[in-house]
């Protein structure tokens, strides 16, 4: 287990050299430098060469590279030509709540898919399948910005029963004591994710309600609440393992059309903000930060799968 | 105030809920509404040739307390606190903010006019003298800094002072400065008085053009409370220009620290009407409070909250659920307005002072484009292609205005040239086929035109358009707003009718207008013939310069006339006060690029009242809610 840890540690730090590379490529072919869309269209010759000098523009691209890993290195990720803050601090702003949004979504979602899936894959082909699966491809069809309207126009600006926008408190402390003003947007979230994870988690149910060992334990005499529970959900866990990895670089980014809807400022409006007015240092810190979430949420994955499948070894 | 910008592109966003409704444009009667409070006037509107709604009239007398609320949207946020605001702050979003606090020397709009309001300004008009080469500036003395000083014409030179540092460190210190221009022109600035302030010119200047673009930019500082560099620091001669370096370096580093806005002492000395009372780092949300010692209209009303939206969507649903006093309504919103005005919101727009285009690309010399667009019969043709009335009807549902050249009739201003006034180009395809038939075209609507009498004569292509010449275009236009796609869409729709190929190809703004732009990128002179990326919004004296001439900084495509370049020249240089008029005539009639309408900024508020202007203001990116007063309806 340590030489895997290490060795899926030296590939990482290989991705994510590889991750900040690219991208910074990318960003410099597509504009060398950002000082016309930060400065705007009539930003003078002179203000556009002073610019790009004193933020090193004007240098041979390896020596900005270089200049920019060894920034990384001491993690300074430079500041925001357009927000006026270090990133870091834009990043510290954001991150907690954008975590939390994203944290709580999957959480209920899960809690919500696992057992729905289960019932799905027990009571297939029943009246309530067909029903809660055209639920489910009616949700995941929907745009999350078309959910997201239609739970603010009924229940905040209609029926007056949660607010029309999500907390607006600074901290993560300061939104967990609003609960009710994050009711809407998490369930904007969790409707579109349960179809999603409801759907795997049946089809993976299904195929194990079809193994021997579920025959066996019911032959044993176990309850059925037992034979499920003890026996089917473990083993039809493992896709939603794999799923929930995956979906950690979704702490930072996945929520960008809820943050706007809801106005509850977080990473994906961030970024999405600095794509526009190419705010370079923090594309870059953005893209690192995602790369390393990616890398850690697949390592997290392959190690919890050890847990729940005897029959898995890392090597 | 200096406010020379491109227009503001808004975040895309979705479609709301609710059917459509188009609104028709409404307003047949002369501008109105005054300053000044008080009066109980119920009932009356004021409207305004090209408005969209109509400004009502102060409703009520003015009632201390309450709390004014108003929107600041994602990418509108100040950013900046002092004002010398470094180019990659400069917006007129931040100024708004740094304005609340500390008073720039000559204020403009009055309403929605585009001229200085003398009673909003801290000095009188300036005088010239000299040629030209000399102006007094007389300041009042009833403005005082929160810290008891006057404002006097020492703090006029301290940021001039402080701009000298600025611009001489870096360039890019100042948004507003452009190398050559105010303060480069300006030999010398002393106080002969304590509230006289008298600047020598490098040379003479028309004196609209100097007031209007370099005077306006000039925003007075505390010279006694911040000529220091660092913090308790001893207090500094700010004319010696080490200091003067010092102190800017200190006050720009201060700047950086959005956490401390609110707190830091520096910025607590103000001569706006408002204190600055928090200051989100996170959002740039912020609170303020009427500063007691303002030497203009006092605010009657106890808190100014600014509340950060990360979307336009996200703003009028807060109107919707009646939580802000004002905000503004995108053109997506519109159909929405029933809604917005059952909750009792008043409804006004009209457009801020500058224009649209799509620019022509005069250098690509592609398939001899640059002889084809060169000729302006052939100019006309494509001006006779667009339909304006159908964008503004379509695309900006009637809340915006058909313009024809660089100033256009709606806004209204002193300088709109009288073939502006209509259409010189009236959408049809009929004139757009005559002008290229009766020059040598042979005209195939649906199909291809092609030239057919080659030759530089009155009835031939023109010169250097061979026998068989085909018209393909590619426009690339800007994604955001979508208006630009409708724009360039009709535009190509039409053009087919006359056998002309559009090829619209979307791209995103910052793409377009650094790779699309002849001053910037000379590299594909001969990738694009056409661009569409918005406009700009002008200063109160709407010249051309750098945008029309030829080496204008964002001459984007290239144009090069030997009358315009004189005619631009004059506006800024001659004493002809009718310069920018004249420059404007030929612009329109030559047609340097194809005009596009002018989109109406629309503001909705409610449980607010004041003078009709102080609302009509809003339109140009003007705010003074010191003027208003809660009415709690």
């Amino acid at each position: 287990m340590i030489a895997y840890l290490l060795r899926r540690f030296l590939s990482a730090i290989i991705v994510i050299i590889g991750i900040m590379l690219v991208t910074f490529t990318m960003l410099h072919i597509i504009s060398p430098s950002p000082a016309r869309a930060v400065l705007g269209i009539k930003a003078s010759p002179a203000q556009i060469a002073g610019f790009n000098h004193a933020h090193g523009y004007d240098r041979p691209l390896p020596q900005q590279f270089l200049t920019y890993m060894n920034q990384t290195l001491h993690l300074n990720f430079g500041f925001s030509f357009k927000l006026n803050q270090s990133v870091t601090d834009l990043f510290k702003e954001n991150a907690g709540r954008s975590a939390l949004l994203s944290g709580v979504s999957v959480t209920i979602a899960v809690l919500i898919a696992v057992p729905l899936g289960i019932f799905q894959a027990v009571k297939r082909n029943s009246v309530a399948d067909y029903t809660l699966t055209a639920v489910s491809f009616t949700l995941y069809s929907m745009p999350i910005f078309f959910i997201s309207l239609v739970l603010i126009d009924i229940f905040a600006l209609h029926l007056h029963v949660f607010p029309f926008e999500a907390s607006q408190a600074t901290t993560v402390v300061g939104v967990l004591k609003n609960p009710r003003s994050m009711v809407l947007p998490v369930a904007s979230l969790v409707a579109l994710s349960v179809a999603g994870y409801s759907r795997y988690m049946r089809s993976s149910a299904l195929d194990n309600l079809a193994q021997d060992y579920i025959k066996v334990a019911r032959a044993k005499g176990l309850s059925e609440r037992a034979v499920l529970w003890r026996h089917l959900v473990r083993n039809s866990s493992l896709p939603m393992v794999t799923l929930i990895g995956l979906s950690i670089p979704d702490l930072l980014a996945g929520n960008l059309i809820t943050e706007q809807v809801f106005n509850y400022p977080g990473l994906g409006l961030l970024f999405f903000n600095s794509l526009g007015t190419e705010d370079y240092p923090i594309l870059l810190a953005y893209t690192l930060v995602g790369g390393i979430l990616v890398v850690l949420g697949n390592l997290i994955a392959d190690i919890a799968l050890t847990f729940t499948d005897p029959r898995i070894r890392l090597t | 105030m200096g406010r020379s910008i491109v227009r503001r592109v808004r975040l895309p966003f979705v479609a709301v809920l609710a059917g459509a409704l188009v609104l028709a444009a409404c307003g047949s009667s002369s501008s109105g509404g005054g300053k000044g409070g008080g009066g109980g006037n119920t009932g009356n509107t004021s409207t305004t040739a090209g408005a969209y709604g109509t400004l009502p009239a102060q409703v009520g007398t003015p009632k201390p307390g309450g709390t004014v609320s108003y929107g600041i949207e994602a990418g509108s946020q100040p950013t900046y606190i002092m004002p010398i605001t470094p180019g990659a702050d400069s917006s007129v979003y931040d100024a708004s903010f740094q304005y609340l606090l500390y008073r720039p020397l000559y204020w403009t709009p009055e309403g929605n006019r585009a001229i200085i309001d003398p009673d909003l300004s801290l000095a009188a008009l300036p005088v010239y003298s000299n040629g030209g080469k000399t102006i007094t500036i007389n300041m009042k003395q009833t403005y005082k800094w929160s810290d008891g000083k006057p404002v006097d014409a020492q703090d006029v030179l301290f940021w001039i002072d402080e701009l000298r540092a600025a611009v001489r460190e870096n360039p890019a210190n100042f948004g507003n400065y452009t190398k050559g221009n105010f303060p480069d022109n300006v030999v010398s600035a002393t106080a002969p008085s304590t509230y006289q302030v008298v600047l020598t010119l490098k040379r003479s200047y028309n004196p609209n053009w100097y007031t209007d673009t370099q005077l306006n930019i000039i925003s007075p500082l505390p010279s006694t409370a911040w000529n220091i560099a660092s913090t308790g620091g001893p207090h500094l001669d700010f004319t010696n220009p080490a200091n003067a370096k010092k102190i800017y370096d200190y006050l720009n580093a201060q700047s950086k620290k959005v956490a401390t806005y609110a707190t830091n002492p520096l910025w607590q000395v103000v001569d706006g009407p408002f204190k600055l009372t928090s200051f989100s780092a996170t959002t740039d949300a912020n609170t303020m409070v009427p500063n007691p010692t303002y030497g203009g209209q006092k605010p009657v009303f106890s808190t100014l909250k600014a509340e950060y939206f990360a979307s336009s969507t996200a703003e009028f649903n807060a109107m919707l659920a009646g939580k802000l006093s004002v905000g503004e309504v995108p053109a997506d919103d519109l159909p929405q307005l029933p809604r917005l005005k059952s909750q009792g919101y008043n409804v006004y727009g009209y457009p801020d002072l500058g224009f649209g285009y799509i620019v022509f690309n005069f250098k690509d010399t592609t398939d001899n484009w640059d002889k084809i667009v060169g000729q302006l019969y052939f100019r006309q043709a494509l001006a006779h292609l667009e339909d304006q009335a159908a964008i503004v009807h379509g695309a900006f549902h009637d809340a915006a205005a058909q313009d024809y050249g660089p100033v256009p009739a709606v806004p209204a201003t002193a300088y709109v040239p009288s073939n502006a006034a209509t259409n010189p180009y009236p959408f049809s395809v009929a004139d757009a086929s005559k002008l290229l038939s009766s020059h040598g075209w042979k005209v195939v609507p649906n199909g291809t035109t092609t030239c057919v009498s080659p030759g530089s004569g009155p009835t031939n292509c023109g010169a250097g358009i061979p026998a068989g010449q085909k018209i393909s275009i590619t426009i690339p236009y800007t994604n955001d707003p979508p208006v630009a796609g409708q724009e360039t869409t009709q535009l190509a729709s039409a053009a087919k009718q006359v056998g002309i190929n559009i090829t619209p190809v979307a791209k995103t703004f910052n793409y377009i207008v650094s790779q699309y732009a002849d001053p910037s990128a000379p590299q594909n002179d001969n990738k694009w013939q056409m661009e569409n990326f918005g406009g700009f919004s002008t200063d109160i004296y709407p010249t051309t310069d750098e945008i029309f001439n030829s080496g204008g900084s964002f001459n984007q495509g290239g144009y090069d006339s030997t009358e315009a370049n004189t005619l631009i020249k004059n506006s800024k240089f001659s004493s002809d006060p009718n310069a920018v008029e004249k420059e404007a005539s030929y612009l329109t009639q030559n047609l340097p690029a194809l005009f596009t309408p002018n989109e109406d900024r629309i503001y909705a508020w409610k449980g607010v009242s004041g003078p009709p202007d102080s609302f009509a203001n809003l339109t140009q990116f003007a705010f003074t809610p010191e003027f208003w007063f809660v009415t709690g309806k």
